[in-house]
């Protein structure tokens, strides 16, 4: 017992075992926050049955696509139809592991971690052109293979982008480039003069292409002719390409906090006097406040059982709220929402922009990324080097 | 100039982005949810037929006259009378009325002369069978009466 | 539709856009003929939402009639009700008092915000943008109840009558309409503020499906896709009808002919019904509702052909009588078929993406189409 308790995988093991049970409940909330979010920007409602303000719709969700008929195409290949999916899921959660959550929540602190983080995202472009093949559909394939041309493509511009935020944090280890975010007191993003705000956009760019998200989407809603290569899925599978998609997601969004904009610390880490508004007030207000939100909600939904859902979501935000006036309990809990705020932010920003745009053209879409991304993101890796070289 | 540095800095996509935003309050929000909130019907609203009966006699305002079958373009209203001896009026006896072809067009509703046949504001007519939706007299009468809806 | 080589090709590829499809406005079946990605030639199969309707008109009285014509341009069927009735109106030399023209105009002028509309709304989203439907559809809404509260129905109103008007204007009517037309001006603003200077809609949209005057003129295409090539033809203006000579208005136009172009002139045909409308409802003057008309509506042996502009180009009602209470042959001339002949030609070279948005900016009904 004493071998289990001192061995030092069991700090990992449990982390991994947490993030995988909590991360589908996760994924399927966050698909609940995008229909929420989606229909507030189009002056609608959004789901609102299950559950007060429709809060039990992924547990809905979830059974509905659990209970689905498996169908298999007579003529697919049934071996890589069945791994496919799984490839393209393993891929996105295998991320997680080097995803620095807090100073104190991580499953594994590699020192090659963004090197793992993008091979990883790189492989999984192969469990969509699996899914597509196996599917043994001429529109299945052609789907698969423009998705999987779009995501290559704008690889590059995200590989450079982080080669220029590299260049200044001189490790390639995720918690080591946090680090030197709070040794130098300023996000990558507005550092070197605010001249890494340019590598800054053009990520996020490149993000909103790798994760095929509007206004890149062509291959997967453009379903006109080209049905995209998740048509012959059903049922369970059809749920972990929709989890690997959100869990891949998340994941951008992680490396954009983490490279860019401070990870698990707080705006402004270095400064003292900021640390008890920022560190303190700022948690509990927010807190505090979506707890009322939730209490008024109680008032206004009818039926028992959504009143006594809405006053336990109350009372939990309240009770975490109060968590952060303990300093003790503050400084273990306080890296890890800075950086869920900040990835939930981004991933507000990702919905935004999915509500707002129209979708390019494929060949606009590969000519923003070969013609526009790829030179923006090599002057910017010059500009930024040879200003560095000067200033150090 | 000035567009090259408006295409720059991307203000085109900002200002959509800002139109979105804006339109993010709740109080914008225009969803009835409906059956708990019933939508507002105007007073001219076209919708299920009713048979106006004399509010102290109870007895029907229909002189079947028979111009509301001549007038559908559907002729879809069958009109039943029967001559009483004494009075030597026609007096209404059976009132078919199909609304499973009606197009609620209110042709039969302008040719009434006394005002008897209305459509009223009801618009939920549905019904399990293709004979429920063939209303007679009573029907008409009565008007339609849809289960109400529990939560 | 000459082939682009002298031997069988082997790299065309025929694709089915089937009746049923997200994007066709309708049971419209279009069979295209790709060269990898781009289109070489597109076939139109129409006359699956046909209902003979035409034939119909001959086995019922004028009167009775006058419900089915609204479910030709559904989106826009105050505009039919108001051709049907001028033809027949023509046809028997009846006289329409002023009051009655005038809350036409108003009614007709609201049917052409609503169905541009519709259109923008479906527009944007066959392109991608998911948020202009709901606005769209918010206005059309506001529409749609003023209708209501006139004529009692929402989209097939039955709004007219061979004469004039059925019912008087409700009691907030004036109010109602004006009410409309100042929030109304603020959300064109937004819609352009939301879609005009975007690159994307701009890149989609700009130098897709050109179709120029003479092509325009060739065909007889009307309506908003002409006057975004460059032709200032417009019924209201140049054959006036219903009272449109009082009204000061722009006839809006645009030079290229493609999609960018057509989008430009709906929006400012926006900006021109608020006008209308706004100087009708100040001018409504006093007066009788329906002309002379007897019950038995039976119009002199002869022929009439009236032509408004509808909100998707020029409707043409041609009425044949011989004498009796029903129409001896009646005629509609849709303008969504008439324009839709052009769609071959401007989806020559375009790619497989822009085929969707090319038939979105015709703008057409399927129930006009087929009738």
């Amino acid at each position: 017992m004493e071998e289990i308790l001192n061995s030092p995988y069991l700090h990992p093991v449990i982390a991994t075992l947490l993030i995988v049970a909590v991360f589908p409940l996760v994924a399927g909330y966050i698909v609940l926050a995008e229909r929420k979010v989606l229909a507030d920007i189009q002056v609608r409602l959004g789901p609102m049955r299950v559950g007060p303000y429709g809060f039990l719709q992924p547990l809905a969700d979830a059974v509905k696509l659990l209970l689905k008929e498996d169908i298999i195409p007579t003529a697919a290949d049934k071996w890589i139809f069945w791994g496919a999916p799984v490839l393209s899921t393993f891929t996105a959660l295998t991320a997680f592991a080097v995803m620095p959550f807090s100073d104190k929540f991580y499953v594994a602190d590699v020192n090659i971690g963004i090197l793992f983080i993008l091979a990883m995202s790189s492989l999984g472009v192969l469990g969509l052109i699996l899914g597509g093949w196996s599917s043994n559909s001429k529109y299945s394939l052609l789907g698969a293979l423009r998705s999987a041309a779009q995501l290559v493509s704008y690889e590059v511009p995200l590989g450079f982008t982080i080669v220029t935020a590299l260049m200044i944090t001189e490790t390639l280890s995720m918690q080591g480039i946090v680090q030197s975010q709070f040794d130098k007191g300023i996000w990558i993003a507005f550092s070197n003069y605010g001249l890494m705000l340019v590598p800054a956009m053009v990520f996020l760019i490149a993000a909103f292409a790798e994760t095929n998200r509007a206004p890149f989407d062509l291959p997967e809603a453009e379903s006109e002719i080209v049905a995209g290569f998740h048509t012959e899925y059903s049922g369970f599978r059809f749920a972990l390409y929709f989890l690997a998609e959100y869990a891949s997601i998340f994941v951008i969004c992680g490396i954009a906090i983490t490279v860019f904009f401070g990870g698990w610390l707080r705006p402004f880490p270095n400064i003292a006097f900021l640390e008890l508004p920022l560190n303190v007030a700022f948690p509990m207000l927010l807190l505090l406040a979506i707890g009322g939100g939730c209490a008024l909600g109680a008032t206004r939904v009818s039926l028992a059982y959504e009143k006594a859902i809405m006053g336990v979501l109350a009372l939990t935000m309240f009770l975490v709220a109060a968590m952060f006036a303990v300093p003790m309990l503050n400084e273990l809990i306080i890296g890890f929402f800075w950086f869920l705020f900040k990835v939930l932010t981004l991933i507000y920003v990702f919905i935004w922009v999915r509500g707002t745009f129209p979708r390019f053209r494929y060949d606009q879409l590969m000519q923003v990324g070969w013609k526009y991304l790829i030179p923006i993101s090599m002057g910017a890796l010059v500009v930024n080097g040879i200003v560095l070289l000067f200033t150090s | 100039m000035k567009e090259f540095l408006k295409a720059i800095f991307l203000v085109d996509l900002f200002q959509g982005l800002a139109v979105t935003f804006r339109n993010q309050k709740p109080s914008l929000v225009c969803t009835e949810q409906y059956p708990k909130e019933r939508p507002a019907i105007a007073e001219r609203y076209r919708g299920a037929p009713r048979l106006n009966v004399h509010p102290d006699t109870d007895q029907t305002l229909c002189i079947a006259c028979n111009l509301c079958a001549l007038a559908c373009p559907e002729q879809l209203i069958v009109v039943g009378a029967e001559r009483n001896k004494e009075t030597r009026r026609k007096e209404l006896t059976t009132f078919i009325y199909d609304t499973s072809r009606c197009m609620f067009c209110g042709l039969c509703e302008d040719a009434c002369p006394v005002d008897a046949l209305e459509l009223t504001q009801d618009f939920e007519l549905a019904s399990y069978t293709r004979e429920g939706a063939i209303w007679d007299r009573q029907m008409l009468e009565e008007g339609p009466l849809p289960t109400e809806y529990k939560h | 539709m000459a082939t682009q080589s002298t031997f069988l090709d082997t790299n065309e590829l025929v694709l089915n856009m089937g009746p049923q499809h997200p994007s066709t406005h309708g049971v419209l079946r279009v069979i295209l003929r790709l060269d990898g990605e781009k289109v070489l030639g597109t076939e139109c199969v129409i006359g699956y939402l046909h209902r003979g309707v035409e034939k119909i008109a001959e086995n019922r009285t004028y009167q009775q009639f006058a419900p089915y014509v609204d479910r030709m341009d559904y989106v826009a069927a105050v505009s039919n009700g108001l051709g049907y009735c001028m033809a027949v109106e023509a046809l028997g030399g009846v006289e329409i008092p002023e009051r009655a023209q005038c809350v036409r105009v108003i009614l007709t002028e609201l049917n052409r915000i609503a169905s541009h509309l519709l259109w923008l709304g479906t527009h944007a989203l066959d392109i991608g943008a998911m948020t202009p439907v709901f606005y769209c559809f918010r206005e059309r809404e506001e529409v749609l109840k003023i209708f209501e509260k006139y004529c009692g129905a929402r989209l097939t109103t039955h709004s007219f009558r061979i004469g004039g008007l059925q019912y008087e204007t409700y009691d907030t009517f004036e109010k109602d309409c004006h009410t409309f037309c100042d929030w109304f001006e603020k959300k064109v603003d937004e819609y352009e503020e939301l879609l005009t200077t975007n690159r994307i809609w701009v890149g989609r949209t700009k130098g897709v499906g050109i179709l120029n005057a003479e092509a325009c003129k060739a065909y007889g295409v009307t309506g908003p896709v002409l006057r975004a090539a460059g032709v200032e033809w417009d019924l209201r203006k140049a054959q006036p009808y219903c009272g449109y000579e009082k009204y000061d208005f722009d006839i809006p136009t645009c030079q290229n002919g493609d999609t960018y172009d057509r989008y430009i002139v709906r929006m400012q045909e926006f900006r021109q019904s608020v006008r209308i409308i706004r100087q009708a409802v100040d001018s409504l003057p006093e007066g009788p509702i329906k002309g002379k008309v007897s019950k038995v509506y039976k119009p002199p042996i002869g022929e009439a052909y009236v032509s408004i502009e509808a909100p998707k180009g020029e409707l043409g009602y041609y009425v044949v009588s011989d004498g009796s209470t029903q129409p001896y042959r009646l005629r509609v001339r849709p303008p969504s078929l008439v324009n839709l002949q052009a769609l071959d030609e401007m989806c020559r070279g375009a790619l497989v993406a822009d085929v969707v948005a090319i038939i979105g900016t015709i703008d057409i009904v399927l129930g006009e189409v087929d009738r």
